[in-house]
């Protein structure tokens, strides 16, 4: 009987050795398929910018792209420039919608073909009525940066209004007042983000309230670009009461994640101490 | 009253002499260690599945719009929806560990040999329930997590030649993990598995108690190496009761069992609850570093490492084949693994092998 197994399994194993062979639509299927790494090489953008035909200025665009907050959102090449990123020989076709790279005055309307509310408010600023006017004032690359050279496209965030980047076109001080007024809002918008963050990773879903804070944020940001700060000041409540509520919602959560914590600790010393007394009970001498 | 109802209990099925035979005179080896408990402490990890899971379906919907916010609405809606749905999820990872300790210690104790051969191949075959428990119930939250891990999990089969693609079709219900992957994982986790796990409990319990529970072979002479060729109940007149003796043990071993699962549900809530496990299944956005669960991870790192696939997936099966048959195969008399070098250097290099391959397979 032994043996008999034996020998079954030492044929089965050489049998199936030598007819299964290479199994390719496994391999390229599943195997080879590290699951999002690799489904990047086949973005024929990516994979032509970082071949070595590629001119070396625009080398470093997927690098700077992979470390952008669009590439965070799975914002990739065609969404912005259009073109097929799955047919090379069609990747940069205007027949399937290339842009390419927008010129310099172009670009407030190339980015707010999504940021449709920022685009609105810009156009009717300072900003935007200088550009327009002159061809060089600031436009969304000038603070946000870009994928060229060493830049990456940065999420949003108050730090982005700096003296260093203001003072090249004007004086910091308007700058200044205008950071002043958004400080707190802010500064409550990304303590949210982190609260958020933390019940992530108690294994909370928070994509319901998330959304709220996203379209706040959004809103909020959106109301800078009119860089008016009596405007922003004027309007600030009305978002720190929206973020009131889901700071409440946060805070709600919170209490019931501490609530359940105590509850499963308290069960958690119930079965101890029943434990321990079965345990006593065992090593009482019996008669 | 209670004497009344207590004697037409016993008029009816003998209330006393079950208690009497089964429990205070039924006797167990004096030096019966505490690794003999981990059947009963399994058994009850069991039946904590089976309650928390009744709980569950009360408000699980099984349709691949409405899974993920079931689950969602059981977290955060339900009073006390989480208390159950952690004690699933945590359980089920704790039970299959007890299950794979309680094989690998009666392994270690020789507790497979003869006449216990078809509680070995009734337990491996329970073990190999268990995992399946665990493959159809990781899909039902319907995660991104659940999803692709299932996706990578199915398609292992597909390195199989001409009834691979089948196979996977048949666990999928097509070429890719859809609603009716969900429908079969569902109707596999809660209506299939649970009678034929059930039917093997009852044929492993049966076997122990016809046979008898086996004695450690450390410490004491084995009684067990004469030749075996008509049945003989093992008994012990001189061992310890049962009741209370060893139930206080396994027992103990239950509440240790249930603190370690609640140890893990208050400090490590998201232990097994990854980014991936909050985010809705998305078939067309696959995630970074998808893997299937812990116990999964040897098995699919070593199909990874193997460059010939159907040679990878035989030696699989080939392993689970002599695993379940090994009684048959294991021919020697010495119960303690302890006096065989050769099999203990065996199953530590096995042991090793898939300490590493889990590690591997992780990272």
């Amino acid at each position: 009987m032994r043996y008999l197994f034996i020998s079954l399994l030492v044929i089965l194993t050489f049998s199936s050795f030598a007819v299964g062979g290479y199994k390719e639509k496994f391999e390229r299927e599943f195997m080879s398929q590290p699951w999002a790494g690799e489904q990047a090489e086949e973005n024929a953008c990516i994979a032509c910018h970082v071949s070595d035909k590629m001119e070396p200025k625009l080398k470093n665009i997927p690098q700077n792209w992979q470390m952008s907050i669009h590439y965070e959102n799975n914002v990739s090449c065609h969404d912005c420039h259009g073109g097929d990123p799955m047919d090379a020989a069609m990747s940069m076709s205007r027949q399937r919608g290339f842009i390419g790279a927008p010129k310099y005055t172009e670009v407030p309307e190339f980015c707010g073909k999504c940021h449709i509310g920022i685009l609105k408010n810009y156009l009717e600023s300072g900003h935007g009525k200088a550009l327009k006017k002159t061809g060089k004032g600031p436009n969304c690359v000038t603070c946000h940066g870009s994928h060229k050279e060493e830049q990456f496209i940065q999420k949003a965030n108050i730090d982005i209004i700096n003296e260093q980047r203001c003072t090249k076109c004007h004086s910091y001080e308007r700058a200044m007042i205008m950071k002043q007024a958004l400080f707190l809002t802010e500064k409550k918008i990304g303590e949210l983000e982190d609260n958020f963050k933390r019940l992530k990773k108690e294994g909370v879903f928070t994509a319901d309230d998330e959304k709220p804070l996203f379209s706040t944020q959004a809103e909020f940001r959106a109301l800078f670009h009119t860089v008016d700060v009596s405007l922003v000041k004027e309007r600030t409540d009305e978002f720190r009461k929206r973020l009131d509520i889901i700071e409440k919602n946060i805070h709600d959560t919170l209490g019931e994640l501490r609530f359940r914590k105590n509850f499963s600790a308290f069960i958690l010393l119930l079965f101890t101490g029943m434990g321990v007394v079965l345990f006593l009970i065992s090593k009482t001498p019996k008669e | 009253m209670f004497n009344r109802i207590k004697k037409w209990l016993e008029v009816r099925i003998g209330l006393d002499d079950l208690t009497r035979t089964q429990l205070t005179e039924y006797r167990v080896p004096k030096n019966v260690n505490i690794f003999a408990t981990l059947g009963f402490v399994a058994l009850a990890g069991y039946a904590i599945q089976v309650i928390s899971g009744i709980f569950l379906l009360i408000y699980y919907t099984p349709h691949p719009d409405h899974a993920f916010r079931s689950v969602q609405d059981i977290m955060t809606r339900v009073p006390y929806g989480w208390l159950f749905r952690q004690m699933h999820v945590m359980g089920s990872n704790i039970m299959i560990a007890v299950v794979m300790l309680h094989m690998v210690t009666v392994f270690l104790m020789g507790n497979y040999k003869r006449p216990r051969e078809l509680t070995w191949v009734g337990g491996g075959l329970m073990l190999l329930v268990t995992l399946t428990f665990g493959l159809s119930g990781y899909l039902l939250p319907w995660t991104q997590l659940s999803y692709w891990a299932t996706t990578v999990v199915t398609s292992m089969p597909t390195a199989f030649p001409y009834v691979g693609d089948f196979i996977a079709s048949l666990l999928r219900g097509g070429d890719y993990i859809s609603g009716i992957t969900l429908g079969r994982f569902f109707a596999l986790h809660i209506a299939i598995l649970p009678p034929v796990f059930l039917s093997l409990i009852a044929l492993h319990i049966f076997l122990i108690k016809r046979i008898g529970i086996s004695a450690t072979p450390f410490g004491t002479s084995d009684e067990e190496k004469r030749p075996l060729t008509e049945y003989k109940k093992k008994t012990y007149p001189d061992g310890s009761p049962y009741y209370p003796y060893f139930f206080q043990k396994q027992m103990l071993m239950v509440m240790i069992y249930v603190a370690a699962m609640f140890f893990l549900i208050t400090f490590m809530p998201a232990l097994f609850s990854p980014d991936e496990a909050n985010t809705p299944a998305n078939p067309l956005k696959t995630p970074f570093h998808i893997r299937p669960e812990w116990y999964f991870l040897a098995p699919y790192q070593m199909l990874k490492l193997i460059p010939n696939k159907f040679l990878g997936i035989s030696i699989q099966i080939i392993l689970v084949g002599i695993f379940l048959l090994w009684p048959f195969l294991d021919s020697q008399k010495e119960k303690n693994v302890f006096k065989r070098p050769v099999l203990r250097g065996v199953f530590i290099f096995l042991l090793a092998l898939w300490v590493v391959l889990t590690f591997w397979g992780r990272y």
